[in-house]
């Protein structure tokens, strides 16, 4: 078969429908103008109905424009160095054999920035870090060059003197009150959240028997196929525009205002089709350093992580380590439940916050407990920011309270399904923080996977309703 | 990357000039079909002075039978290597392992020669060679020489290659010819995936007695570089084949295996693969001996 | 610099790069075609697939002089001014890309393997598609989307009616 035929000829004729008009756009879609309110539980229209996205059209024709694929006339590229180690002070930058090179336009340093810190909540993390270093993926120097190489070539050229510091690098300890804190002198506990319900203590003693478990995850790092990307360019009027692969662009608005000390309405943060960010790239990264090298060289200067910058120098999952202690009935019903997490919160908030509340609140499970008592602490350690990734703890604690479980029914010799059965909320439920909750289908749902999976035609279940 | 200046051979002979030419001066670096080089280059700070191409040196691109055996050119490309009709025939397990490299994407650019001289101990290219005591022709400013491909390695990614020399062929004895062989790779994943462990096992069978004639077994990714597993070898010469011998001859293999523990796996896991992968390759090999009886 | 001269898309392009360019970056920075996309610039991804001489290989691991006199399909070759090619109406229609990052590269080695295979079993498009990661989809419908693309390719209803 010649390999070099053109597909047209080989095809029988499409459909009218799908020949193209030039130039190719994606067709305009009509949205309907009155919101639907639905009640809860009613079946809307649109629900069952397939919908045809409309990015798909460009998407497959390779014409969607992704951050990287913009170019302006001028435009300078820059590089990132990272500080390669864990934690220490910051004795120097020099910068002036990179200043020289040939192509070189600009250097800046943490000293460059008007106000050096920022973040979603606690505003501990630097621009670039300018006398402390708290993560490997730091950034210490941002160049802008007239092309990406010799940009990253120049990184090697800056020279700073480390005064290397011991890391906290194992959560556990970084929640002992002696050991020292990684922002002294602010505590490394920095989000602490308690839920309690009833008596633990009274359920443990009326139990069966209590089973105790530690469960850990490991930090997960997003793998957008798309890496971190932003332009920044200025206009004579002294306005800013940065084109970012930024998910929350109103956010970064603000940091970049406070950042840079200009008002909000001097910036322009224009976003597009995100190639994949599932959290992590929901806070700024570059886009401040850039907007200044472009300020400093009047010119747009562009950024594009690499592929190992994407982990170690942004956002990652938090790890957690999960205590559970649950006291049972013979019939496997749970009495009480105590929870201790710890999430591993890195070198700084990021959305640690956010996370530490839903992994505590949702740490339970969906299941009927009477006494609770669930406490999670987050602690910094010098390692790569943990920050928003889908979910925001609760996979963490979704993989603790199943595999507690599992392992309560192995010992009870239970059904897995029957124990969840006999556990699971219903209609009207009380969640650990007593929301009355509605639409709740955990026990339908389970059963209707237990049908499609063949659990009780596999000999599984011993009743309670499974349908087989 | 740093830049680097880019000389392209017409063919094995230029190759070898240019390699001549440049090596005592300059650091040079051959690039064939940059699966190994350019993925190390883009995050390296040692950015060679010279890259001499050797990509489009079509002497180093046949697959050929000839009177010192099968001749496979050191530019030959692992999906060429898959859809070779002679090696299809005459080694399934050639194919087999050319398959569990990489992608589709990779294997269309890697070559075998590639492969091999880059050495890691866990490449898929060399145990099915080793099993099949393979040799290699080397080309040099004084000719050619052969060196066994066991010998070809002196550690990781450390070769007995001169700068100034090419790996240009790759021959499988005419005595090993259709000898039985089988290859499998345990990685963590089924495409993309580096080698835990892979294993490689060739013998004929002497039929009328029902023993194992010329065992050889080869195994990857558990020593410094791909090794054979000569006890195990001398356990099955001579003896009776049956699936207890094949098992057995898996155990005494771990014994020839110096895994190490690392982020994918224990030592003692790897031991583990070592005997279960020995016994299915034996296997699988012994199934191939029966069809082509 | 060295001068390449590749025959893309069915136009002869020239452009003179450094040598150490990979045929990506000369796609993306000297051609304007930025449908081939960097995702890892090491061969893992697949985001930058490209057809050369008709085989797929990541044009990362490709230094540009090496495609120098060859031929080269890229995504923003694949439809013709007046029709999609089957895939893209496919991928388009059974919503087989999300955030679309991966999508130019999974199209190059489906229209390869197509070109190739016209009646591929699920197994030989996962095989196909082994060096193309995506983190959006989980997969399933581009291998649903290829199918059908081929039945179309093949001259069949786009639905299996049995």
């Amino acid at each position: 078969m010649d390999k070099k035929t053109d597909v047209a000829e080989k095809t029988t004729p499409l459909e009218t429908e799908h020949i193209l008009t030039v130039p190719a756009l994606a067709p305009l879609v009509a949205y309907p103008l009155e919101v639907l309110v639905p009640e809860v539980r009613q079946q809307t229209p649109a629900v069952g109905q397939r919908a045809t996205r409309p990015d798909g059209r460009l998407h497959g024709l390779g014409q969607t424009k992704y951050i990287d694929d913009w170019y302006f006339p001028g435009m300078l590229f820059a590089k990132i160095k990272r500080a390669g180690v864990a934690s220490a002070k910051i004795k120097s930058i020099d910068t002036s054999a990179a200043e020289a090179m040939p192509g070189v336009v600009a250097v800046i340093t943490g000293k460059d920035i008007p106000c050096n810190s920022f973040g979603p909540s606690l505003k501990d993390q630097p621009v670039l870090a300018d006398t402390r270093v708290f993560h490997a993926g730091d950034g210490v120097a941002a160049v802008a060059a007239v092309t990406e190489q010799i940009a990253a070539e120049a990184l090697d050229k800056i020279k700073v003197e480390y005064e290397i510091l011991t890391p906290v690098l194992d959560p556990l300890e970084s929640l002992k009150l002696e050991t020292p804190g990684v922002h002294a002198p602010n505590a490394n506990i920095y989000g602490h959240k308690v839920i309690k319900k009833g008596d633990v203590e009274k359920a443990f003693a009326e139990s069966y028997q209590v089973f105790e478990g530690t469960y850990r995850t490991q930090m997960v790092e997003h793998v957008p196929l798309e890496p971190h990307a932003t332009i920044a360019m200025w206009d004579p009027n002294g306005r800013v525009s940065i084109y970012s692969t930024l998910g929350r662009i109103t956010l970064g608005r603000a940091d970049v205002a406070r950042t840079l000390g200009i008002p909000m309405s001097r910036i322009r943060m224009i976003a597009t089709i995100v190639g994949g960010n599932f959290g992590g790239k929901n806070e700024i990264t570059t886009e401040p350093a850039l907007a200044l090298l472009s300020k400093k060289t009047g010119r747009p200067v562009k950024c594009t992580f690499t592929r190992p910058e994407e982990f170690y120098a942004s956002t990652t999952r938090h790890p957690l380590i999960m205590d559970y202690k649950s006291g049972v009935t013979k019939e496997g019903k749970i009495l009480g439940r105590k929870i201790r997490l710890v999430l591993d919160g890195g070198a700084y908030c990021s959305w640690s916050e956010t996370t530490l509340a839903k992994a505590c609140i949702l740490s339970t499970g969906p299941y009927n407990i009477e006494n609770l008592y669930a406490e999670a602490f987050v602690v910094y350690t010098n390692k790569t920011m943990t920050g928003a990734m889908r979910g925001f703890g609760v996979p963490q604690v979704c993989f603790a309270h199943e595999s507690h479980m599992d392992e309560i029914a192995t010992a009870l010799n239970i059904d897995p399904l029957d124990i969840r059965l006999l556990n699971a909320f219903e209609e009207g439920s009380l969640s650990p923080t007593s929301q009355k909750l509605q639409s709740v289908v955990v026990k339908e749902s389970l059963l209707q996977a237990a049908q499609r999976f063949g659990w009780t035609a596999n000999g599984n279940g011993k009743g309670n309703g499974a349908q087989s | 990357m740093r830049g680097f200046e880019l000389v392209t051979a017409r063919d094995s002979r230029h190759a070898v000039a240019l390699l001549a030419q440049h090596s005592a001066s300059a650091k040079v670096k051959v690039i064939a079909g940059g699966t190994d080089l350019m993925a190390d280059l883009h995050f390296s700070s040692h950015i060679p002075d010279i890259v001499v191409d050797i990509s489009r040196a079509e002497d180093l691109k046949h697959i050929a039978v000839t009177e010192e055996g099968l001749s496979i050119g050191a530019l030959v490309t692992h999906t060429q290597i898959m859809r070779s009709p002679l090696i299809r025939d005459m080694f399934p397990a050639l194919v087999d392992a050319a398959h569990t490299i990489g992608a589709v994407q990779t294997r269309n650019l890697g070559t075998l020669g590639g492969n091999l001289v880059t050495g890691v101990p866990s490449m898929d290219s060399g145990p099915t060679l080793v099993a099949l005591e393979a040799v290699v022709s080397i080309a040099g400013p004084d000719g050619r020489r052969q060196v066994p491909l066991a010998e070809f390695w002196l550690g990781p990614r450390k070769t007995v290659l001169k700068p100034d020399e090419l790996l240009a062929e790759i021959i499988i004895p005419k005595q090993n010819l259709n000898k039985p062989t089988h290859f499998l790779k345990f990685g963590l994943r089924k495409g993309q995936a580096l080698a835990l462990v892979n294993v490689a096992s060739s013998f004929r069978v002497d039929w009328d007695k029902n023993v194992f004639v010329a065992p050889r077994i080869a195994l990857g990714a558990v020593a410094p570089k791909v090794i054979r597993a000569l006890k195990a070898e001398a356990f099955l010469e001579g003896r009776k084949v049956t699936p207890e011998t094949m098992a057995e001859a898996g155990q005494v293999a771990v014994g020839d295996a110096k895994p190490i523990s690392d982020f994918r796996a224990s030592a003692e896991y790897r031991k583990d693969l070592v005997a279960v992968l020995t016994k299915r390759t034996l296997e699988g090999a012994y199934e191939l001996a029966k069809a082509k009886r | 610099m060295v001068t390449v001269t590749i025959n893309v898309n069915g136009e002869k392009r020239t452009a003179s790069v450094p040598p150490e360019t990979s045929l990506l970056r000369m796609l993306r920075d000297n051609l304007n075609l930025t449908g081939a996309k960097l995702g890892c610039d090491v061969g893992d991804c697949g985001a930058c697939t490209v057809i050369v001489d008709g085989k797929p290989v990541n044009s990362c691991l490709m230094l540009a002089a090496q495609a120098d006199g060859r031929d080269v399909l890229t995504i923003e070759g694949l439809a013709t001014a007046d029709r999609f090619h089957p895939l893209q109406k496919a991928f388009e229609t059974y919503g087989s890309l999300q955030c679309g990052f991966c999508g130019p590269g999974v199209l190059m080695s489906a229209k390869a393997l197509l070109d190739e295979n016209p009646n591929p079993s699920p197994f030989e498009i996962r095989d196909a598609l082994g060096g193309n990661l995506c983190r959006c989809t989980g997969y399933s419908k581009m291998i649903e989307a290829i199918q059908v693309a081929a039945r179309t390719m093949r001259g069949e209803p786009a639905e299996k009616t049995a």
